[in-house]
């Protein structure tokens, strides 16, 4: 194995995140070719962890844009503090040179940053985590590809704003809509798949030292034969820590029927996947798996 | 680093060509991406020129569950043989210095080089040679005989199609064959005493082929494709088809003459190529769509298959049953026969068994041979 890639994977386990080679090998070129990473997978399989701990790996800060639907340009990208320029308006009302009080107002002193150029206004690269980029609506889409290929911003009053130094941008999507193949197109891509079974031991081993090896098996094994089941949701990695969180918590040692039925909730998060479970016997998917 | 040489640059723009050709949306950034990871060295080592490229060419998850088998099929060789040259490197380097004279009876005389020796035993096409080749099973041609195996088959199957163009066969009655009578002759002093007979050959048969082009067969696969290819002019009408999740009918794409373009058509058509098996559900949706059309008691139909079902074995039993009572001749071919000690007990097979006119491997170059004969029987 290529021994930069080594380091990153020996890097991100000290931080509590376990890389395959794969996504070991696209984090490297997301840093060298400094091109966008879309990451897509089901919810719950660690594709907003990976941005948080690349951020804590370079020891730079971490920019989130948490997408949802009617997302603007005023709340992603800047907005006029109009309160500081209607203060100055006042204060220099008397100014007999107009044109250059308005100049003076349409100033970056009278921007309020809002985290997209903020990313790219740092002083050292960052990390930019564009989360749930399928939540936003195709127009801010749209918006998005300048930053995402040329790392700059077009502000009408102000003109083009580059990148001071080129942030590191990761964007998330669980696919509940298509994105479009403009952005696709400036991206590096990865899929991230559940863990093998023993990955998953791993990290559930790594964040929560004090668990019995057994009890994580059963975890784990139960957890991959629900996914293997056609549920509504099946259950993502940030589920089968909270449910060996819990089960720690209980001070149990394996999982019975009756720890199933309490504590089902934990991991299952709809109605007909808990009645799903709830009408079968643990042993059934304490199946091993491979 | 190691700069690119140019094969490997001609190469990863053909391995682009290839991506597009199976709907990646790669455009000229990405070509040049590509290149930037390769000049940077990353091509040395094959994970990570892999991985590097998946990240690059891959745009969506139908791309990235696909890529590494695409990538496998087409870089798979070269880093082989680079492996093979990197062996053989280290293998003469650790080697003592052979002495490169000899001194016969004070005349000198240059010894041969073993490289050379090497390069002269691999240009060599002994008897020997072409019989272990027309032997060696299919999925078990080295990177050194797979070149060599090309060139046999296309001559071995170009004597084929030209044993096939011949309208007439030797007999015992009919008219007389003056040419072989004449040869005949030779060895009674020129006296013609005995008369040899040729007569028409049986009316052509119409076949329907019918290719498993799953995971496992793909290698089987391309060499009978390229037989079946051969067989299209012996045949009054052939119709071909492929399955591994879904069947497509292919014939369309055989009126090319091109061989070459024929395959890259075929291999750009058929999307399942490499993937699970579903034999019964295959063969029923033959029976539904074509069944009507191409089964009747002038057809022969010829399956190969591994027998491997993941599907509903009832429903492949059913299927092959059905297929039996429509045509004159079912033929299963299946390459695992040839394996030694191969026994068909597998679900699958032992369920079409009893359905079957007659069960051949076609492992090798020889049963495919082997299987003209049958084909010509019939």
């Amino acid at each position: 194995m290529n021994k930069e890639i080594e380091a990153l994977i020996s890097d991100f386990y000290e931080h509590d995140y376990i890389l395959n080679e794969a996504l070991a090998t696209s984090v490297f070129l997301l840093k060298n070719l400094e091109k966008p990473l879309l990451l897509e997978g089901n919810p719950g399989v660690g594709k907003t962890m990976l941005a948080s701990t690349l951020a804590a790996q370079l020891g730079t800060d971490l920019i989130r844009l948490q997408c949802y639907e009617g997302l603007d340009v005023g709340t992603t990208i800047y907005e006029w503090n109009y309160q500081k320029q209607l203060l100055h308006i006042k204060l220099f009302e008397q100014e007999r040179d107009k044109n250059a009080l308005g100049e003076e107002i349409f100033g970056m002193d009278y921007v309020l940053k809002r985290p997209l150029l903020r990313s790219i206004s740092a002083d050292k690269p960052v990390v930019l985590l564009i989360d749930e980029i399928d939540r936003a609506d195709e127009e801010f889409e749209a918006y998005l590809l300048e930053l995402l290929s040329d790392f700059q911003i077009s502000i009408p009053e102000l003109g083009t704003i580059r990148a001071i130094s080129k942030p590191l941008v990761i964007l998330t999507s669980n696919r509940t809509r298509e994105l479009s193949d403009a952005l696709r197109r400036r991206c590096l891509y990865h899929w991230v798949d559940f863990p093998s079974k023993a990955k998953e031991i791993d990290i559930i081993a790594r964040k929560l030292p004090a668990i019995d090896e057994q009890l994580a098996t059963q975890v784990v094994t139960f957890i991959h034969n629900l996914r293997k089941s056609s549920l509504h949701k099946p259950p993502g990695i940030a589920e089968s820590l909270d449910w060996a969180k819990t089960l720690l918590l209980m001070n149990e040692t394996h999982i019975t029927d009756e720890i199933v039925q309490n504590t089902i909730g934990c991991v299952l998060k709809h109605k007909d996947d808990i009645e799903f479970v709830r009408n079968k016997t643990v042993q059934e998917f304490l199946v091993p798996v491979n | 680093m190691v700069a690119v040489d140019k094969s490997f640059k001609e190469r990863l723009i053909d391995f682009t060509f290839y991506c597009r050709e199976r709907q990646f949306m790669l455009g000229p950034q990405d070509t040049r991406e590509a290149f930037e990871i390769a000049d940077r060295g990353y091509w040395l080592d094959r994970k990570l020129f892999q991985y590097s490229l998946k990240a690059i060419y891959c745009k969506r998850k139908e791309h990235f569950d696909r890529f590494d088998e695409m990538f496998d099929r087409f870089w798979s060789r070269y880093y082989e043989e680079k492996l093979e040259a990197r062996k053989k490197k280290i293998k003469q380097l650790k080697k003592e210095p052979e002495a490169d004279t000899i001194i016969f009876l004070g005349a000198k005389f240059n010894k041969p080089r073993k490289e050379q020796k090497e390069k002269e035993a691999k240009q060599t096409k002994g008897a020997n040679e072409m019989v272990r080749l027309r032997f060696t099973d299919f999925s078990k041609v080295n990177v050194a005989d797979k070149e060599r195996l090309e060139e046999l088959a296309e001559e071995l199957f170009h004597q084929m199609s030209m044993r096939f163009k011949r309208r007439l066969k030797s007999s015992n009655k009919g008219t007389i064959d003056i040419r072989r009578t004449i040869r005949h002759g030779i060895s009674k002093g020129g006296m013609m005493l005995d008369l040899a007979h040729k007569k028409k050959r049986k009316e052509k048969r119409k076949v329907v082929f019918i290719l498993d082009v799953s995971g496992s067969m793909d290698t089987y696969s391309y060499y009978l494709l390229r037989y079946v290819m051969v067989l299209r002019t012996y045949f009054k009408t052939l119709e071909f088809f492929t399955f591994s999740t879904e069947l497509t009918h292919v014939t369309p794409l055989l009126r090319a003459n091109n061989e070459e373009q024929i395959l890259k058509q075929i291999g750009k058509t058929v999307h399942s190529w490499s993937s699970g098996t579903k034999i019964g559900e295959s063969l029923t949706a033959f029976l539904d769509n074509y069944g009507s059309k191409f089964l009747s008691q002038k057809h022969i139909v010829v399956i190969l298959s591994d027998g491997l079902e993941t599907g509903n074995v009832a429903q492949l039993k059913e299927a092959v049953g059905s297929i039996r009572r429509k045509c004159k001749t079912l033929i299963w071919l299946n390459p695992l026969k040839g394996m030694k000690d191969y026994q068909p007990i597998q679900k699958g097979i032992v369920n079409v068994m009893p359905h079957l006119d007659a069960f051949e491997s076609a492992h090798n170059l020889d049963s495919l041979l082997k299987l003209e004969k049958l084909l010509m029987d019939v």
